[in-house]
């Protein structure tokens, strides 16, 4: 058995080149089990690519990602998925020719092998899913007639359907009006409730703030802070990354004059 | 248009009828060329002519429904499937007129050198997406064609060469009668391979792959496994097509054994009839084949096409088809088997939508 002490999945020194290119460079961190954990850095900041490193998508160019302890980089996705670590892709990619049900299904079909179904309880747990992430009276329809916030519903619940230890969720919440991202954090809370330890990229700062204990910030492919989301968000060289040096500059002369008076 | 519940009811019962009646008379007019039944005075209902025909019928719902599996359901078009019918021809008439082997113990290895072979040409293969997959499946169907008329050793052709194969005749009563029965029997084991497939864990596992690869492996699905497994069914099939085609027609050789053209009607079935479905690509097999023959000359039935000289037909035919798969693709995405099962009527409104569905 895992010691208490040991993180669930440690990163150290992952390293992703795209021709010369460190899109990912050297990032350790630490996810420890049962957190929900924010990644956000500016477009480009190699999010998705650390993302990918994490799900086997992408094969590593250097160090080692361990889970619970194993080495698990250069593994292919499938086996991955199967250690119970499940992910939605920012891009949404929903089986099109399925119904809403359906998707959920083969998830729970699938996923990790502690969890394997066989087809008729797969099609039991996608409606619990669905139903934990608001979608139960969408569960007949073809993927085709949801809305936008819907379909980003239906990624999240085709991997929690897979039943996963850790969840890794990609800008769930881009391209939704504050109203939906609500609701989405709602979604997120329901689903970690449910015992997933959860790691989330997000580009809006209002949700990492909203939800995460803890934020890592990555900037062209560096782990750049590292914190309470409160205090990393007002770290100048996060502002920088975010704003640029002329907002910062202000911001400190701001401050400045804040103190003095 | 999406009908009511009632009438959609409605529509299935009278297409399980309709076709149920259909296939009862092919699967049964045959037997009344029996010596009893001509004794008990049942007007013969059939000819040796069309036991000829509808053989190569049935051969082709084979052929297309095994195609289904990798083409349909996965959603990798294999262009080259043909090899694996050549293949399996090959596998059983070597077998039989070299080794010296019965019919029934050689034919079983059809699908199993088939599938091997395409296990290991899918591993390589099967890593290719989209065009380049159909263009490189193309090129094996050709190569193994070519290979198969052209190796030689110590000077002489190993499989017959370009003089081809011969087989000893099959010792059976009814032989036209007995290879119609044992080609409809390839081809209920394909229809049950394919009902089996869309209801389990293989099926889900690869329609996510045809939806999308990259998904599928991240929920768990071992693509390259699965895709392989695809690959190596529909070989299978379409090879045991290929070794009851090798003893029936007695005579192998290149150019009945890998026709190039059998790629593109296997396909051009499915497609007609409805890929990813189970009966959608023996449904559009009959219809197609019964029109090349048609188009052909091969049927009694056929009348003269206006314009066209003899000589001309088999060209003109080929351009009908051509004609029918831009059709077809382009208004009919789901095959006609969209029309039987009461969900949607053939009308103009059907045709307007489909054209937009499939355009840019």
């Amino acid at each position: 058995m895992n010691t208490a002490a040991e993180p669930q999945l440690e990163l150290r020194g992952v390293t992703k080149r795209f021709g010369g290119v460190g899109a990912v460079d050297g990032v350790t961190f630490q996810v420890e089990k049962g957190e929900i954990l924010g990644v956000i850095g500016p477009n480009g900041a190699g999010k998705t690519t650390l993302l990918n490193c994490i799900s086997g998508v992408h094969r590593v160019d250097g160090g080692d990602i361990r889970w619970e302890g194993r080495s698990i980089a250069g593994l292919p996705p499938h086996r991955i998925a199967r250690l119970g670590i499940g992910r939605t892709f920012q891009i949404v990619r929903p089986f099109g020719s399925m119904t809403v049900r359906e998707n959920a299904a083969v998830g729970a079909l699938f996923g990790s092998s502690a969890a394997r179904r066989g087809l008729k309880e797969a099609f039991e747990v996608a409606d619990q899913v669905l139903e934990l992430v608001g979608l139960k009276a969408k569960a007949d329809h073809p993927v085709s007639a949801l809305t936008i916030p819907d379909r980003k519903r239906l990624e999240v619940a085709r991997a929690v359907a897979t039943r996963p230890q850790l969840l890794l969720l990609d800008e769930v919440m881009a391209g939704l009006n504050n109203v939906e991202i609500d609701e989405a954090l709602e979604m997120v809370r329901a689903v970690h409730a449910t015992g997933v330890t959860v790691l989330l990229i997000e580009h809006v700062m209002r949700v990492i703030v909203g939800i995460c204990r803890r934020a890592i910030v990555l900037d062209f492919g560096h782990v750049l802070a590292e914190g309470e989301p409160e205090v990393v968000l007002r770290d100048e060289r996060v502002i920088k990354a975010y704003l640029g040096e002329r907002y910062a500059k202000r911001l400190r002369g701001e401050r400045g004059q804040d103190s003095a008076s | 248009m999406i009908a009511t519940a009632d009438s959609q009811r409605r529509w299935r019962r009278i297409f399980l009828i309709v076709g149920g009646i259909v296939a009862a008379y092919a699967l049964l007019a045959p037997l009344t060329s029996l010596d009893a039944a001509q004794a008990a005075g049942i007007p013969l209902l059939t000819d040796k002519f069309w036991f000829r025909i509808a053989t190569y019928v049935v051969m082709f719902v084979v052929l297309a429904t095994a195609w289904n599996i990798i083409g349909g359901i996965t959603g990798y078009a294999a262009f080259g499937n043909v090899a694996f019918f050549g293949i399996g021809a090959y596998t059983t008439g070597m077998l039989i007129a070299k080794a010296k082997w019965p019919f029934l113990v050689a034919l079983p290895l059809a699908p199993v050198l088939a599938a091997l072979f395409a296990a290991l040409v899918g591993l390589p293969l099967l890593r290719l997406r989209g065009h380049y997959f159909a263009v490189a499946s193309l090129g094996v169907g050709v190569a193994v064609g070519e290979l198969v008329q052209n190796i030689d050793y110590n000077g002489q052709p190993v499989f017959g060469g370009a003089s081809g194969l011969f087989l000893p005749i099959y010792a059976v009563g009814h032989r036209g009668l007995f290879f119609f029965y044992l080609m409809c029997g390839a081809a209920a084991i394909a229809i049950a391979v394919t009902w089996w497939v869309l209801r389990s864990r293989f099926g889900y596992g690869l329609i996510a792959i045809r939806e999308n690869e990259d998904a599928a492996a991240v929920i768990g699905v071992n693509t390259t496994a699965y895709k392989v497994a695809a690959f190596a069914l529909a070989a299978a099939l379409t090879g045991l097509a290929g070794g009851i085609f090798s003893q029936w027609n007695v005579f192998i050789n290149q150019d009945n054994t890998f026709p190039i053209e059998y790629n593109v009607q296997m396909i051009l079935m499915a497609l007609l009839g409805g890929t990813g479905t189970v009966f959608g690509p023996a449904a559009g097999a009959v219809l197609l084949q019964l029109l090349i023959q048609f188009l052909g000359g091969s049927l009694p039935i056929s009348f003269d096409l206006p314009f066209v000289s003899s000589e001309a037909r088999p060209i003109v035919a080929q351009v009908i088809l051509g004609l029918l798969l831009v059709v077809v693709v382009i208004f009919v995405p789901r095959g006609v088997i969209d029309f039987f099962g009461g969900r949607t009527r053939l009308s103009l409104s059907y045709l307007r939508r489909s054209l937009r569905d499939t355009s840019l």
